[in-house]
């Protein structure tokens, strides 16, 4: 059996059947020869056959929540055999790990240099130019995103300049509610990154919304921003319309302002969806067939309609890795896919359920 | 009623600022009555670093403008709104009684007018207003600002809290309000009338957020005043930037050397004037003797209270939806305990039929006192009565906004004044929501917003 099936290793900008790609991967990952130690483990736990089972991403439900098992399993267990001795290992990377101990996943050269293309495609899409020397304040290891980002500038023919960041330290100051401190971190990622913004030639930033609210309060940064920036790509958490409107209109009119989603278990990122209006919300589709989302009442399960919002599933499904059936915490907006796209395209995507508030307090104001 | 909701614009230093986001203002019944633009924290960053850069007016300028707002709030029409048409949006967003409303109205223009003399009534004797004054050639204190912008947390009870800020401007800082998304009405219209008297856009803004932007105004201020309950208060007790308006708790002492039957008009209006909402209106009266007879002659007179709509012009009582009223309710009957009731036991909320309720008069007998002046403050005219006497002591009585004094024990008159959290005390028939542009509310503003700083010139 041939299980090294060529739609597993199609460029980015060749779209495969979805059913015949995912039948594909399944027949990969399962087979003795090709699977990963890791699931061909676990194929004898399950009550169904994946390879002749699973025949769409409907079916990709029926696996089990993997998030416990990817806390233990060695890592060199998660790679596929079919991949031989030298499986082009980009790092092992660390989910955000804010509930309990960090999901752990492997990237594959393979997979990055794919997504890569199919992200870069997206950039070019929004107007930002390659050749770009980027300013990335985004986390080093043991988290995805720096290297993913240090690849991407590099292969636009840029040069990639780092700020790093602690998002885990962050978000425990904010959950001891100590806001002032998770405040004064942020501006000293803003002390850091001033110093190359001032003495390099940076084209691009990325970076996460309150870096950048931080660093618009700075006079002589936002200046420099206006006279060096072409693009500001943000990342991590979402952005409102109105304040996106301000930066658009007010504070950086010149600039491209784009925002990525990005997951572990994605194994990768996306950019907006390009043309969106003024006052939409940022809306993001996968890449298809390889990432997809849903979005399920968290309660039932079940699929929400369209505008709803629920928690995001996602499913990832490539040569290197087999990731389905992951049960986000973050909620999502439930979007319209694009024509031929597998699963849906989310919006919105925060921790909270619902944005309302209000409660009855004694007193009279 | 309304075919469309009032637009309620974010008042930003580039003018009126039109968001995505937007909060739905409620009408007692429930309804949506207008649409408040949410200020976003970038939005809010720029507001106040333009405030910042914005130069403070000369003195006069300032007194001349605050004049002129004082007449636009109460006789200009204001983004198409009449004086009029704002005290009915008032009642009927906040439930406060239309007739309450004007009132508080027309004491928010007096403050303006009087701004100035209020805010610099606070001077020490010994601090010159102004450096150039000849005393500073020998050595002098000059009475200077501590920062230039101060941020304002509204409160949304009752409109005549906004007349305290005004003394702010009059001491030149550039001031942010955040509005109370339950009554945004009587900010928007101060501000808006303060930025067409001559302060223009850039030295007083009008920024509603979310709680996110709350603390963001408030870091961003150099200077802040924040309404609240007791968890408010102790959220900033340790903040020497922010000034805390807490629950007032305010209370009337009738001891043995006066008899409360000569002052029951005085102990009713305390409790019931201003419909209740204030944070000056009576909570606790304190009796030394049975307080049965007393609480039994109150519960009389509040009973007679009609219930009618906010909007009416004979409206004595607050309104709210009925789910709040019955909330409220339900918070009285859990706190009331084994206190006995004269008037509400069987409950506060009279609906009115479209889904709001007014909340009904609710006195209370109480075996002792509240502890440690605590006593239980709702947004109705809600009495404890309890008795007192001399082997008490104070205790009861701290915790106090205003207290009001009916006594001939001219020691306990000092030790009261001197309990440092009585905030001002009241001799003989003077009700507790007494209250008249220049004297301190809870301290003077002044004191919190100026100090003193040494000039030797010559």
């Amino acid at each position: 059996m041939a299980h090294n099936d060529p739609v597993l290793d199609l460029p980015f900008d060749v779209h495969p059947d979805p059913t015949e790609f995912l039948r594909a991967a399944l027949r990969w990952h399962f087979s003795p020869a090709t699977g990963s130690p890791f699931w061909l483990d676990r194929a004898r736990e399950l009550d169904f056959d994946p390879v002749e089972d699973i025949t769409s991403f409907d079916d990709l439900t029926r696996f089990p929540n993997l998030a416990n098992a990817l806390r233990e399993v060695p890592a060199r267990d998660l790679v596929p055999r079919g991949y031989g001795a030298s499986p082009g290992i980009v790092g092992i990377y660390d989910s955000g790990g804010t509930t309990g101990a960090p999901k752990r996943v492997a990237l594959l050269n393979d997979w990055t240099d794919r997504m890569l293309d199919w992200s870069s495609a997206q950039l070019d899409r929004h107007g930002v130019p390659t050749g770009l020397n980027w300013l990335q304040v985004v986390p080093s290891g043991p988290h995805m995103v720096g290297e993913t980002f240090t690849r991407q500038t590099i292969r636009r023919g840029g040069l990639p300049f780092t700020v790093d960041v602690d998002p885990r330290w962050v978000k425990r100051l904010i959950a001891e509610g100590r806001s002032a401190e998770a405040g004064a971190y942020t501006d000293h990622l803003v002390d850091q990154l001033a110093h190359p913004l001032e003495s390099q030639d940076i084209g691009a930033l990325l970076l996460t919304p309150p870096v950048l609210e931080r660093l618009a309060r700075r006079e002589d940064l936002v200046a420099l921003v206006r006279k060096k920036v072409k693009a500001i790509m943000w990342v991590g958490t979402q952005m409102d319309a109105d304040t996106r409107h301000l930066y658009r209109t007010e504070v950086f009119p010149d600039t491209v302002m784009v925002s990525g989603f990005g997951n572990t278990m994605l194994l990768g990122h996306t950019c907006e969806r390009p043309g969106l209006a003024d006052g939409e919300p940022c809306v993001y589709d996968p890449f298809s067939p390889y990432m997809s989302f849903g979005v399920v009442d968290a309660d039932t399960k079940r699929t929400v309609e369209y505008g709803e919002r629920g928690r995001l599933v996602m499913h990832h499904v490539s040569k290197s890795m087999f990731l389905p059936n992951n049960l986000e915490r973050d909620y999502g907006t439930r979007i319209r896919p694009l024509p031929g796209q597998v699963g849906d395209s989310v919006a919105d995507i925060s921790p909270v359920k619902v944005f309302e508030d209000e409660v009855v307090i004694e007193g009279v104001y | 009623m309304h075919g469309e909701l009032i637009d309620l614009p974010a008042l930003g230093p580039s003018g009126p600022y039109r968001a995505y986001n937007r909060r739905v203002v409620p009408d007692v019944t429930g309804a949506p009555f207008a649409e408040l633009s949410m200020a976003p924290r970038l939005f809010v960053d720029r507001a106040l670093a333009a405030l910042r850069s914005a130069p403070a007016m000369p003195l006069p300028a300032r007194v001349a403008a605050l004049t002129e707002a004082s007449r636009v709030f109460l006789h200009d029409n204001v983004s198409g709104m009449s004086f009029e048409d704002y005290a009915g949006a008032v009642s009927r967003v906040s439930g406060v009684p239309v007739s309450v409303v004007r009132r508080a109205g027309a004491e928010i223009a007096n403050a303006a007018v009087k701004a100035e003399s209020s805010a610099y009534g606070a001077r020490p004797v010994g601090a010159a207003a102004d450096w150039r004054d000849t005393a500073t050639l020998a050595g002098r204190g000059v009475w200077t600002r501590r920062g230039e912008v101060f941020a304002v947390h509204a409160a949304g009870n009752h409109p005549a809290p906004h007349a305290l800020w005004l003394e702010a401007l009059a001491l030149g800082y550039r001031v942010a309000v955040r509005p109370s998304r339950r009554e945004p009405f009587t900010p928007y219209r101060l501000v808006s009338a303060l930025r067409a008297a001559g302060f223009g856009d850039d030295r007083v803004v009008l920024l509603p957020t979310d709680h996110g932007g709350a603390d963001v105004i408030l870091a961003g201020a150099d200077l802040g005043l924040v309404y609240g309950g007791d968890e408010v208060v102790a959220k900033y007790a340790g903040d020497t930037t922010v000034r805390t308006q807490g629950p007032g708790r305010s209370k009337i002492l009738v001891t043995a050397s006066a008899d409360w039957r000569d002052h029951l008009d005085l102990i009713v209006d305390s409790v019931a004037a201003h419909a209740g909402v204030a944070c000056l209106n009576t909570t606790t009266v304190l009796v030394q003797g049975d307080p049965g007879p007393l609480a039994a002659a109150i519960a009389e007179r509040l009973a007679a209270l009609p219930s009618l709509p906010p909007q009416d012009d004979r409206a004595v009582l607050p309104v709210t939806t009925a789910e709040a009223a019955e909330a409220l309710e339900r918070y009285l009957r859990a706190q009331a305990g084994e206190g006995k009731a004269w008037l509400g036991g069987a409950g506060i909320v009279d609906e009115l039929g479209d889904g709001s309720a007014v909340l009904r008069p609710s006195v209370y007998q109480l075996d002792a006192a509240p502890r440690g002046g605590r006593g239980v403050e709702l947004p109705f005219p809600c009495v404890w009565v309890a008795p007192w006497s001399p082997a008490d002591g104070l205790a009861p009585l701290r915790e106090t906004l205003v207290l009001t004094v009916l006594t001939d024990d001219e020691s306990l008159v000092d030790r009261l004044l001197v309990e440092p959290s009585i905030s001002n005390v009241y001799l003989g028939d003077h009700p507790t929501h007494w209250l008249e542009p220049g004297v301190p509310h809870d301290g003077y503003l002044g004191e919190f917003l100026m100090r003193g700083k040494t000039v030797i010139r010559g």
